[in-house]
């Protein structure tokens, strides 16, 4: 029974049965105690809660009531225990008969299960790094994202929300996993399927728990899929004995603070600062910039002006209908934001049916599908200069007109060329509201197992697993708007429409036998399973619209043949696995588990792999050295050793494609061509993650204190590269299995229930340090260069690099007495330091002076979370943080180019002017323009790195549970909610810390290019108020 | 028991097809494996390796060549912030430690000149296994040997020494070859180049655009002549003449390509193709040679399109005032070649600055055009000649081919005598007669006479920042025309991988 896909509700049936059959027979003449078990918090009475006289073996269970009665003399103790709760001892008084007994939900109860790859284990048992959250305790935070929820609460998992677009931008990663082309998410399995698309269309409220496998011996089964971490979902589903419709509804509003935006110069510092621009150059100042005073109150806040107030609902039905042949259950929900940015919103449907039929005592049947509908709408708010609307609205001249004087959107602004406006602005309000940039998407996940048991211990399982997306995208700029950057309107009229299709199926066969000889227990798993990934594609770009009313393929004069594409992406995988589960009563613990995958996407010469794994553990606390011991009820070592893999190499990376589209043109005539445009390589394969790992779970004081820690490397090799070659040989890179990276860390989590009885309180806390360092990159290759960033040999990935910033020549004396950029540097332009010690200043070559400048990664991440109940009353309060990572604030280049061509933060107000006012230190002068302040803008140095360590409180959320309501409602409860409450932060480049753009359109590409922040669309506030009914 | 065995019927049916589930080709692509089999295919692989001319064409010939001599100039807009690689390039600034540059121009060119070079090897590798027509396979062959030739021509005078490449690359290993001495490079272009001037058609026979016998024999005559091997291209050059296959236009004007109309006409040997409209195949090089920063209503008359969009930055290749006043009186070039146009955005006292005019030609939509790029034409075959027979000391002859060119220029017959006068006559008019087609910096080189010209030059600008189209106030960088040299260095994005240089 221990061994199918329901194991919670089963084993608790289970022991229920057992301690029924064993205790109420065995009762003898004692005075008869009866009384009422309820649990705590909602006070709902207990069914099957096993009442045993201690020391005795007269004992009993409550009914359906949750009443019980048993013989018992005064001076006995009740002990009264139940899977999931805390066992509480009661003495018997003299005199008292009747008991009411309240039991207090166990933070972690060990006769737990805990859902595992291809099955699911006594989370006492479990020998790997694991982790398990309840989706019933993500319910109250008001954010549509799975991943949103979870940030904070899980050691060695850091989640950054880095960009605020609703329903995107979740980066989710695994004990710090990374590759440096290799996708690095994890792998998401839900109900036993991994998914192929994204996790996002997935509404949270179906979550019934998510367990997070952080270790190689957890993960191993999931092979070359594995190294990034797996994440598997169990959805809800029917609960035995239980029929129950509930309905959980909040709704409320989301604002963006004040407090941390970036600060900009309004009107009068923009205008005063252009005024001392000219004054500073000896060139005469522009009639518009003469008195700066003039501007007072006239303030455009481009920015600010993007932003609105939005409402954000959610609504979730659920049913739950059980038999004792059937169980049911379904889940319709509705979620519906709208963005703090004009025109931006984000709406899901979604339904999902989860269906056991058990057809007799051997055989069960169950079903899941679940349909979501997903519509947003973002137009184009981030990105870089040129293509983020966030951006440019930020920079615009404060004192360029939002509306003209009838009260009208502008359509852009430029100013003489005297004034220094070299660019024409486009009306970014307009942009937002009249570019459209949707997608919709319609996503079919279902299941279908059979599971059969013909003798006892034994178990076959099939599955079939069908997964269908399908999303529209359409993106139309009118001719009237842009997000670009230097355009007059009208613009030429742009749309892309991108269909794909996605089709993904998954057979699995498992076999499972069980089988226990005297205190041995074993368990075998075998399987086979085959999965296969289709995607097609149609893109079509237009532009120049006769009519902006009808953005039509047809309507546009002109249809891309660049950007107008079909594309068909597939893939398929055959697996067998196997796992051999041993322990000598429960005490000693031994798991070795093996995976082969064979891949389409693996090279003709290098098709399979095989991925093992071993695990171990022992359960000192069952020792008898350690069980008398009163403090400490449970305690744990374990350790593990594995290879995984990580496959996300591409489909076709394999082969030497011919890319037949390379056309020419004779005459005013299209001739097709063709030319090979990349290298094969038969031997490419998997990058490949061996990870070992050492563990203690700890119970102090009857688990009142649970204490996890794990110490983890890693290494991971054969990484994915694209080899750069010389491009004499007529391409630019061959795709490799080159390089080597190491990862280690130290996570700690522990629960603590502080206080018990009328307040309840507890804590979660968990603190995670990951390392990592590139030990090998490929042959002759000992470092890699981003634009703004460096993977070398002996460091961490993806550092920031350039030059270092000493401060500003103060004087001529300094400036003669000190290095120098050739031809470059002035008195208060910026003062880099000479790194190689020649004498000069130089970027790049053989005489670089750049170095090491930041790193984007933390020094340790953490999340707290304290939690409080008192009488009806609950509040939950998430935290989480980092510290030691940095960002580099790339958005500088444009936000304090000291040539003031664009609006600037308002700490260039203080910058130097004369070695009399030299300023703050932080921006140099302006007089000499490009050939001086380039440096400072156009050569990266540490001017743009910042500390971004944060402490953010992420939720508070304060709830009443207001009971039965009229015999209608069983239960209700009501809540309050904030999220986003408040970032404890030095940063000041703007509102995220936890931003990371890339592929932005500056050339900051891929993994390599961590820590940027191009001052994206930032992470609102949100107040809701909600309500859960339960009839 | 049933179910059982369906069960392992299933598993052992689908462990079966196991490799054959496994192997996917790419759908929407195709892999060499299954490419260069029909004479369809080494067409398409033909068509695309002219395809990089149209980069080398657009964006890059005219700053490595035209900018980098007297011809013209970057001109500066000081409100713009930013300092331009293609400054670097026009004011002989360009960054250079130990024979290597930074510039990304210069990287671009190499690399476009590489990707012909490997293309046309893919093909000249395969072509002789499959079978099929031989006219046809001569004439493919003969496109690719002139295309591969054109490249190394390309790399051999920006950079004297680089990698040869013969064969297709296929492995790591391969992709980084040494430099071979400029000699070798040249002994391995000529003969590629004959062997075209024997495969290839001649044009009337040729498919229009493509490279025929006339300009396989001029780019070869080209070669000879930078190799002052006069008398084998006098031969070629009279080859040419006598093929009967080009003649002069009448009107100079009239000798350039418009958008759609007048490609491939009379006069052309060999001009990169293009294509205006949606195709991704159209030219847009006129847009970079606008000063700027221009408004919309300022531009419209010159490119007449539906859509003008104003342009900020900096004007690119702008006629310097030594372009200018090099045309003689009354020179019916001067007008066909260079016009003006007054900028009101101009920091500039006088807001007027010169354009090139030769190839502003009217169009529908903004940034989209379809001008071809003229490489070789009739008129330099003449000039060529004249040049070839006057170093052999046949001035007298020589003198017949440089009236033709400066009669229908409306000028009178040059009153040069003697070689050493006829010499600096013809490289006169090979500079007003091909200015703004990217011939004057070869010719300089091949001269000789860098430090002459462009010291001179540079003095000029550096002492009149004026007349080069500074504001006032503002002037050359410090480093202008510190570094002017015959080749260019060798590009370091390459040099950071290859372990050859």
């Amino acid at each position: 029974m221990k061994k199918n896909c329901y194991p919670i509700l089963d084993s608790r049936r289970l022991i229920t049965l057992l301690a029924a059959m064993l205790l109420t027979f065995v009762s003898y003449a004692q005075s008869t105690v009866s009384g009422v078990v309820r649990s705590e918090g909602d006070n709902e009475t207990l069914p099957g809660v096993s009442v045993l006289v201690k020391g005795t073996t007269r004992g009993t269970v409550t009914d359906l009531d949750g009443r019980f009665q048993v013989e018992a003399a005064a001076g006995e103790v009740l002990s009264v225990s139940y899977i999931g709760y805390a066992t509480r001892e009661i003495p018997v008084q003299g005199g008292q008969t009747e008991y009411e007994i309240v039991l207090a939900s166990s933070m972690s109860d060990l006769t737990e299960v805990v859902v595992v790859g291809y099955g699911s284990q006594l989370k006492k048992e479990i020998t790997g790094a694991v982790q398990t959250v309840q989706g019933d305790d993500l319910l109250d935070i008001p954010v549509p994202l799975m991943a949103q929820k979870l940030q904070g609460q899980l050691a060695g998992v850091q989640i950054n929300q880095t960009t605020g677009q609703p329903g995107r931008g979740m980066n989710v990663r695994i004990r710090g996993q990374l590759s440096v082309s290799a996708g690095s998410e994890p792998l998401y399995v839900v109900d036993g399927f991994p998914i192929t698309g994204d996790i996002s269309s997935l509404n949270p409220d179906e979550i019934q728990d998510i367990t997070i496998l952080k270790d190689a011996a957890s993960t191993s089964l999931y092979g070359s899929r594995a190294a990034n971490g797996v994440v598997l979902i169990t959805t809800k589903r029917g609960k035995a004995g239980q029929s129950t419709v509930s309905l959980n509804v909040y709704r409320g509003l989301q604002n963006v603070p004040h407090y941390n935006r970036l600060e900009m110069m309004d009107a009068v510092e923009f205008a005063q600062f252009k005024k001392e621009y000219f004054e500073d150059a000896g060139r005469p100042v522009p009639a518009m910039f003469q008195n700066p005073s003039q501007y007072e109150g006239q303030t455009q806040d481009w920015y600010d002006a993007l932003l609105q107030t939005a409402p954000i609902s959610n609504y979730n039905l659920t049913i739950n209908n059980n038999t004792e042949k059937m169980r049911t259950s379904v889940v319709a929900g509705y979620f519906d934001q709208e963005g703090v940015v004009l025109n931006t919103d984000y709406e899901r449907f979604s339904l999902r049916i989860n269906s056991d039929y058990k057809a007799s005592d051997k055989l069960t049947v169950g079903f899941n599908l679940a349909p979501t509908y997903i519509r947003d709408n973002i137009p184009r708010t981030d990105g870089s200069r040129g293509t983020g609307i966030l951006f440019n609205a930020l920079h615009t001249w404060p004192n360029m007109p939002i509306y003209d004087d009838n009260g009208e959107l502008t359509f852009f602004n430029r100013f003489p060329s005297e004034t220094g406006n070299i660019f024409a602005y486009p009306n970014y309000v307009r942009s937002a509201l009249e570019i459209t940039n949707e997608t919709k998407q319609t996503n079919l996940l279902s299941n279908a197992y059979v599971q059969y048991q013909p003798i006892e211990g034994l178990e076959i399982k099939s599955t079939i697993n069908a997964e269908i997306r399908n999303s529209k995208y359409f993106y139309f700029n009118p001719s009237t708007a842009t997000p670009g950057m230097n355009q007059a309107i009208p613009t030429v009229a742009r749309s892309t429409r991108d269909n794909r299709e996605i089709f993904s199926w998954l057979n699995e066969n498992t076999v499972t036998y069980t089988k226990s000889i005297n205190d041995h227990n074993f368990q075998l798993l075998g399987g086979f399973t085959n999965q296969y990934f289709r995607l097609d594609r149609t893109q079509v770009v237009g532009d120049t619209y006769a009519d902006d009313r009808l953005p039509t393929v047809q309507g546009a004069l002109n249809i891309s043949r660049g950007g107008t594409i079909s594309d068909v992406q597939e893939w398929a995988l055959t697996s067998f696995l196997s796992r051999l589960t041993y322990n000598y009563k429960g005490k000693y613990l031994l798991t070795g588990s093996i995976r082969a995958d064979g891949s389409s996407r693996f090279g003709s010469e290098n098709r399979w792999g095989v991925f093992p794994s071993v695990s171990a553990g022992w359960v000192m606390s069952d020792e008898g050295f350690l069980s008398t011991s009163d403090k400490v009820s449970f305690m744990k070592l374990r350790g593990s050793y594995g290879v995984t893999g990580n496959n996300n190499i591409g489909n076709y990376t394999q082969y030497a494609l011919v890319n037949n589209t390379v056309n020419h043109v004779f005459n005013n005539t299209v001739v097709p061509g063709a030319a090979v445009t990349s290298l094969q390589n038969p031997f490419l394969g998997w990058e490949t993650t061996h990870q070992f790992d050492i563990g203690l779970d700890l119970g102090l004081f009857d688990d009142r204190i649970q204490f996890v820690y794990d110490f983890y490397t890693k290494n991971t090799t054969n990484l994915l590269y694209n080899v750069q070659i010389p491009q004499e040989a007529g391409f630019g890179s061959i795709t490799d299995n080159i390089g080597e990276i190491k990862f280690w860390g130290h996570e700690f989590a522990i629960t603590s229930r502080n206080t018990q009885g009328r307040l309840v309180w507890t804590t979660n806390a968990n603190i995670s340090f990951n390392r990592n360092r590139v030990e090998e990159l490929a042959e002759g290759i000992d470092r890699v260069y981003g634009n703004v960033h460096i993977t070398q040999v002996g460091q961490p990935f993806g550092q920031f690099y350039g030059l270092v910033k000493l401060g500003n020549y103060m004087n001529e004396e300094d400036l003669n007495s000190s290095p120098q950029v050739p031809g470059r540097s002035t008195v208060g332009s910026i003062k880099l330091q000479d790194i190689n010690g020649d004498g000069i200043i130089t970027r790049g070559g053989d005489n670089d002076d750049r170095t090491i400048i930041g790193n984007p990664f933390p020094d340790f991440t953490y999340g707290i979370t304290n939690n409080f109940k008192y009488g009806k009353w609950d509040m939950n309060i998430i935290t989480s943080g980092s510290h030691g990572n940095q960002l580099y604030m790339r958005h500088l280049f444009s936000t304090a180019n000291l040539d003031g061509v664009f609006n600037m933060v308002a700490k260039a107000t203080d910058r130097f002017r004369s070695p009399e006012d030299p300023g703050e230190g932080i921006f140099g002068t302006t007089v000499g323009g490009g050939n001086v302040t380039g440096i400072e803008r156009d050569w990266p140095n540490s001017n743009f790195v910042w500390d971004a360590s944060f402490f953010s409180i992420k939720n508070i959320t304060l709830g009443y549970n207001a009971g039965t309501i009229a015999n209608v409602v069983k239960s209700a409860r009501f809540y309050a909610s904030v999220q986003n409450v408040y970032i404890f932060t030095p940063y000041w480049g703007g509102p995220n810390p936890e931003v990371s753009q890339q592929n932005n359109g500056q050339g900051d590409g891929g993994n390599l290019s961590p820590g940027i922040d191009l001052t994206g669309y930032p992470v609102p506030r949100t107040f809701t108020v909600g309500a859960n009914f339960t009839f | 028991m049933k179910k059982i065995s369906i069960f392992i019927a299933l598993l052992g049916m689908t462990m079966s097809s196991c490799e054959e589930f496994l192997t996917i080709a790419p759908e929407t692509a195709l892999s060499s494996a299954t490419f260069y089999k029909t004479e369809t295919d080494f067409e398409q692989a033909v068509n695309a390796t002219y395809a990089p001319l149209r980069s080398i064409a657009n964006s890059r010939s005219w700053l490595l060549c035209e900018m980098r001599s007297d011809n013209t100039i970057y001109a500066r807009n000081i409100n713009f912030g930013a300092t331009e690689q293609q400054e670097d390039l026009s004011d002989h600034a360009l960054p250079e430690d130990q024979g290597i540059t930074t510039n990304t121009h210069v990287l671009n060119q190499y690399r476009q000149d590489y990707l012909i070079i490997a293309r046309a090897n893919q093909i000249l590798t395969q072509i002789d296994e499959i079978e099929f027509n031989q006219a046809s396979k001569d004439n493919l062959k003969g496109q690719a040997l002139f295309l591969r030739g054109y490249a190394y021509y390309e790399l051999a005078r920006y950079f004297g020494s680089v990698p040869l490449h013969l064969t297709p690359v296929t492995t790591r290993e391969e992709a980084a070859l040494p430099l071979t001495p400029e000699s070798e490079i040249y002994a391995q272009l000529i003969s590629d180049i004959q062997a075209a001037v024997n495969l290839l058609p001649v044009r009337s026979q040729q498919g229009v655009g493509r490279a025929s016998k006339g300009a396989a024999q001029m780019l070869l005559a080209d070669v000879f002549i930078t190799q002052k091997r006069w008398a084998e291209a006098e031969t070629l050059l009279k080859a040419i003449i006598s093929s009967g296959e080009y003649s002069l236009i009448d009107n100079y004007e009239d000798v350039f390509s418009e958008s759609v109309g007048n490609k491939n006409n009379a006069e052309s040997l060999f001009e990169i193709q293009f294509l205006e409209g949606p195709e991704g195949l159209n030219s847009s090089f006129l847009y970079s040679f606008m000063p700027r920063p221009i408004s919309l209503q300022e531009l419209q008359p010159i490119t007449g399109t539906s859509n003008p969009q104003p342009l900020d930055g900096e004007g690119n290749n702008i006629p310097t005032p030594d372009i200018i006043a090099a045309y003689e009186d009354g020179d019916l070039r001067k007008d066909a070649s260079i016009a003006y146009v007054e900028i009101s955005g101009s920091d500039r006292e006088d807001k007027v600055y010169p354009y090139i005019k030769k190839y502003a030609k009217h169009h529908e939509l903004h940034g989209n055009h379809g001008i071809n790029w003229p490489i070789y034409r009739y008129a330099e075959v003449l000039l060529f000649l004249a040049e070839a027979l006057n170093e052999q000391g046949k001035t007298e002859e020589a003198a017949g081919y440089l009236n033709q060119v400066r009669n229908r220029a409306g000028l009178a017959n040059s009153t040069a005598s003697g070689q050493t006068d006829m010499r600096e006559a013809i490289f006169k008019e090979r500079r007003v007669e091909l200015a703004f087609e990217n011939k004057r910096w070869f010719d300089i080189t091949r001269a000789d006479r860098v430090q002459e010209i462009i010291g001179d030059f540079g003095a000029r600008a550096l002492a009149n920042p004026l007349d080069y189209y500074y504001p006032a106030g503002a002037t050359f960088r410090s480093n202008a025309f510190t570094n002017i040299t015959k080749y260019y260095a060798l590009p370091a994005a390459e040099a950071e991988i290859t372990p050859h240089f």
